[in-house]
Formats: C-alpha cells, sequence, structure tokens
C-alpha cells in the first residue's frame, strides 16, 4: 500500500539524465547536439571518407539493435527467473539462483561471450547471431535478476498477505499481485540495462556478429582509415546512447507521476 | 470439543526463536459466535488470529476449521483460507486494480464465477458497505475508512464462513473508526463467525458474545462482557482494564 518510490540502481548503466539536468544547457544537450553536429559538418565537409561510412555502418546498427532487444527479452526472462529464485525460501532454487549470479558476477563478460560463444557456436552449432545473443541473455540475466529481486522486494509484504488470505496461491499471487506492481519499479532499472547492453552488444563484434562495431572495423580494413572510421562509430554509438537514455528518463517521469 | 465449533483451537504454541508468542493457547469458537481478543501489545494477539489462516505457522498443537485440519500439510489451505475472509490494519487493497476489480478478482479466479455475476455480487457487497459509487476508482483515491469497507467487502465477496479481524481500525482517523465498526456491527448482525482483534471497547461490549483476554502468549480470561468487564479474578485484566476504560 506504501508508494515509495523505490529506485534500484545496480549496473554502471548509462547517462541518465539527472532532474536538475532538464534545462536546454546539460550534459544532454550539449553532448546531443555536439554529436550531431560533428557528424554533420565532417559528412558535409569530408565526405570522403565520413558519408562512405556513413552510409556502410547501418546495416551493423540494425544488428546491434537486434542483438540488443533481443538480448534484453532473453536477459529479462532469464532475470524473472533468478529473482524468484533469490526471493524463494525453497533452499534448492534459492541456491540455483545465487550460484549463477555470483558465477556470472564474477567472470568478466568478454571471457564469458567467448565461452558461451564458442561452447555454443562450434561445440553445438548454434548460428553466430543466436550464440551472440544467448550469450548477452545470460551475461545479463545475472544483474537483471537482481533488478527483479529488488523490484518484488519493493511490494509490501502486506500485498502478499491479503492475496493468501484470499486464498491464492503462491503463483497467483506473485503474476497477479505482485509482479503486476513491480514493474513500476522494475521498468527503470531495466531500461538502464537495456543501454548499457547496446554498448556491451559492441563486444560481440569480436564474434562473427556483423553490428556496428564490426561494421566499422571491415570498413576500417578495407580502406586503412581507422581513425576517421572510429571517431563515426564512437559518436553514433554516442547518439544511440544518449536518444535511448533520454528515452528512459521520460518513462522514469511518467512511472514517478503516474497517479492513479 | 463441542461438535459445532467452527473454530477449534487447541493447545497452540507459536515460537519464534526462544519467544513463545502464543503458549498453550485452547479456544472454541461457535459457528455465528463474535469473539473479540483484547490484550496488550505483544501478547500474540495477531499471531493467534494469523495462526487460523496460517498466515503464521504454529509450532506446536492443532487449529482445525469448518472441520479441516489447517496446519496439516496434507490439507489444501488455499481452499480453506477461500472459507476465512481476513481483514488487515493496513486495509492492504491491491492499489493496481480498480475498487470493483479488487472485489471481484479473487472471486473470478479461484470460484470461477464468471464476471458478470461476479460484478453484480461486487456491486452489491459495495452498496452494503456504502460505497457503490467509487466501485471505479482506484484504491489511492480513497480515505482509510473507505479503504477498510472496501477490504471487508472484498473478503466477503469470497462467501467467507468466518470472517477474522486484526485491528482494523487502528490505523484510521477516529472521525473514519464509527463508518468501519458500523459495517462490522451489520455485519455481526447478519450471523457472520468474527474473531475481531481490537481496542474499541464499545463495540467490544456490544458485539462480542465473548472477549478473550491474552497477555505474554496466553489466555487469561474468556468471559461474556456482562462479566468481563467487572472481572476482578485476574491481576493483570484488572491492570488492563484500569489502563483502557
Ligand atoms: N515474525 C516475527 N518474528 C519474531 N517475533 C515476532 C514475529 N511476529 C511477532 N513476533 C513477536 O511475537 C509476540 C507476539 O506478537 P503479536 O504481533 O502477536 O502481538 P499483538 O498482541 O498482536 O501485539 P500488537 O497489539 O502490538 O499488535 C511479540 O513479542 C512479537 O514481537
Ligand atoms: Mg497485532
Amino acid at each position: 500500500m506504501k508508494d515509495k518510490p523505490v529506485k534500484i540502481e545496480i549496473t554502471d548503466g548509462a547517462g541518465i539524465p539527472a532532474k536538475n539536468d532538464a534545462g536546454l544547457i546539460s550534459a544532454w544537450w550539449i553532448s546531443f547536439i555536439g554529436a550531431i553536429s560533428i557528424i554533420t559538418y565532417l559528412v558535409v565537409t569530408k565526405p570522403d571518407p565520413y558519408k562512405d561510412i556513413l552510409m556502410f555502418v547501418p546495416d551493423g546498427i540494425l544488428v546491434t539493435f537486434q542483438v540488443t532487444i533481443f538480448s534484453i527479452i532473453g536477459a529479462s526472462i532469464i532475470g524473472l527467473f533468478t529473482g524468484l529464485g533469490r526471493i524463494s525460501k525453497n533452499r534448492f532454487f534459492n541456491l540455483i539462483a545465487s550460484t549463477y549470479v555470483e558465477v556470472v558476477r564474477g567472470i568478466p563478460l568478454l571471457v564469458q561471450l567467448f565461452y558461451i560463444y564458442y561452447a555454443l557456436g562450434r561445440v553445438l552449432l548454434v548460428p553466430d547471431m543466436l550464440s551472440a545473443i544467448i550469450a548477452m541473455s545470460v551475461c545479463y540475466g545475472a544483474y537483471m535478476g537482481e533488478v527483479f529481486r529488488a523490484g518484488i522486494d519493493s511490494i509490501d509484504n502486506g500485498q502478499t498477505e491479503a492475496a493468501r488470505s484470499l486464498g491464492f496461491d503462491k503463483n497467483q499471487t506473485m503474476f497477479l499481485v505482485i509482479l503486476p506492481q513491480a514493474w513500476r519499479t522494475i521498468l527503470p532499472p531495466v531500461g538502464n540495462e537495456f543501454i548499457a547492453l547496446l554498448k556491451d552488444s559492441s563486444l560481440v563484434s569480436i564474434l562473427a556478429v556483423a553490428d556496428i562495431l564490426r561494421r566499422g572495423r571491415e570498413f576500417a580494413a578495407e580502406s586503412f582509415q581507422y581513425f576517421e572510421t572510429y571517431t563515426m562509430i564512437a559518436l553514433l554509438y554516442l547518439l544511440i546512447t544518449l536518444i535511448l537514455s533520454k528515452g528512459v528518463s521520460h518513462m522514469e517521469d511518467r512511472l514517478n507521476h503516474y497517479d492513479r | 470439543m463441542t461438535v459445532n465449533s467452527i473454530i477449534e483451537i487447541k493447545n497452540v504454541y507459536k515460537f519464534f526463536g526462544d519467544l513463545a508468542a502464543l503458549s498453550d493457547v485452547s479456544l472454541d469458537i461457535k459457528a455465528g459466535e463474535k469473539v473479540v481478543i483484547i490484550g496488550p501489545s505483544g501478547s500474540g494477539k495477531s499471531t493467534l488470529l494469523r495462526s487460523i489462516n496460517r498466515l503464521e505457522e504454529i509450532s506446536r498443537g492443532s487449529i482445525v476449521v469448518d472441520g479441516q485440519d489447517v496446519h496439516d500439510k496434507s490439507s489444501n489451505i488455499n481452499n480453506i483460507r477461500q472459507e476465512l475472509g481476513m481483514v488487515f490494519q493496513s486495509f492492504n487493497l491491491f492499489p493496481h486494480k480498480t475498487v470493483l476489480e479488487n472485489l471481484t478478482m479473487a472471486p473470478i479466479k479461484l470460484k470461477g464465477i464468471d464476471k458478470e455475476e461476479a460484478k453484480a455480487i461486487a456491486v452489491d457487497l459495495l452498496k452494503k458497505v456504502g460505497i457503490n459509487e467509487k466501485a471505479n476508482v482506484y484504491p489511492s483515491k480513497l480515505s482509510g475508512g473507505q479503504q477498510q469497507r472496501v477490504a471487508i467487502a472484498r473478503a466477503l465477496a469470497m462467501n467467507p464462513k468466518i470472517m477474522l479481524f486484526d485491528e482494523p481500525t487502528s490505523a484510521l482517523d477516529p472521525e473514519m473508526i464509527g463508518e468501519v465498526l458500523d459495517v462490522m456491527k451489520n455485519l455481526a448482525v447478519e450471523g457472520m463467525t468474527m474473531v475481531v482483534v481490537t481496542h474499541e471497547m464499545g463495540f467490544a461490549r456490544e458485539v462480542a458474545d465473548r472477549i478473550v483476554f491474552m497477555d505474554d502468549g496466553r489466555i487469561i480470561a474468556c468471559e461474556p462482557p456482562e462479566t468481563f468487564f467487572t472481572c476482578t479474578d485476574h491481576p493483570r485484566l484488572k491492570q488492563f482494564l484500569s489502563q483502557i476504560l
């Protein structure tokens, strides 16, 4: 019943603009306008190679978004079960979930990626893109698990007791009463994870997945214009991340003000 | 053991670690009876009430509700709970559901009652507790007294045989206590079996068939109101009554 706006901060996250950062002269706007201006300036004044790079990369943007979106979905599903396991009184489920989180947090993301990717791709012959997505999902599922756990924890225990005393069983209580309330707390950090995941998805370029960075590397390898290419790549990532973080902060605002 | 007891509490103990929240508590409640439980803070009133629908697991003893052993692992606790409406101090309405949905949710999902019928029952119940005009608003828009009346209606929507109340008016502003007690009194008149933990002595005097006084996890006295308030056998009770009356 308590309408405490709980904020979950798990991830290194992205630069979500702070409240007092809302004016026109804010870090966000400076970065945003800056990024757009520089891209425009470079493309207009030096179309060779900057325009060529810009034309070459969009395929990769699509792949980056594909990897990110499917991975966040996968990570959310794993995260939901991990979160449920972490709060479970069942020793077995609890231990599995906790161990998973412990293991994932203890191994560098890149190492996990390589490991899962080669295990799936080389040993089980899962396609590249799919193994990359599964790898990202498994890595991020641990963090998402903490987000779900915190979100579920934020709901007053009285809600569970009210539901149980009406005759709802544990699962009905979780899915009909607790989770529908917890999503308000869960959604903003999921947004943050989404942005963090998008950035980390650049790691899949090392595997055979043609995301933004991979496309850039291909371009650079052919043209030998490494500096120019990576300038463009960095600016593109920045632009995408800035737009997404604005979106997340809007969503956060709306959830906070959401008055029923 | 009386044959027509709807709640049979026998030699119940409940330990939190070393602390005995309930010590050898026995109490039989007949169908239609209204039992009010009073006692100082920490005396085990909530623990006893919550043991009746197994929100609290007991350590020893047995509780039988309507012929079913509540704490037996083989009994279906979710079915037993449908017979036992519970009202909490903090209302605990579902904030993401409208008032009407709060009432219809359990009957639809648990009893398989169809939507329209559940709605009709809910509207009747809301009329009964006097807030039918708020059917489509969210609980956060209601006053405490209104929320608690909705909570009572929500419990009644499952058509329980017994209603448990844990200090239903303690979280309310004084001017709202009356409206909730009125709803409870009406319920009593209709013959509902009620177990009520409360500090409202006027309510106890008027409605209770028996008043149970608990202290330190034990039932010290269990008397009809006529003799309860003049009871001098128990020093702790005498002291408690002198403090609150
Ligand atoms: N979950 C718990 N863990 C540990 N101790 C508990 C727990 N719940 C209750 N207790 C203890 O058990 C005893 C009885 O508590 P209970 O809530 O039943 O008292 P009460 O009579 O309802 O008091 P109040 O009038 O304050 O509501 C208290 O000493 C309390 O601290
Ligand atoms: Mg209590």
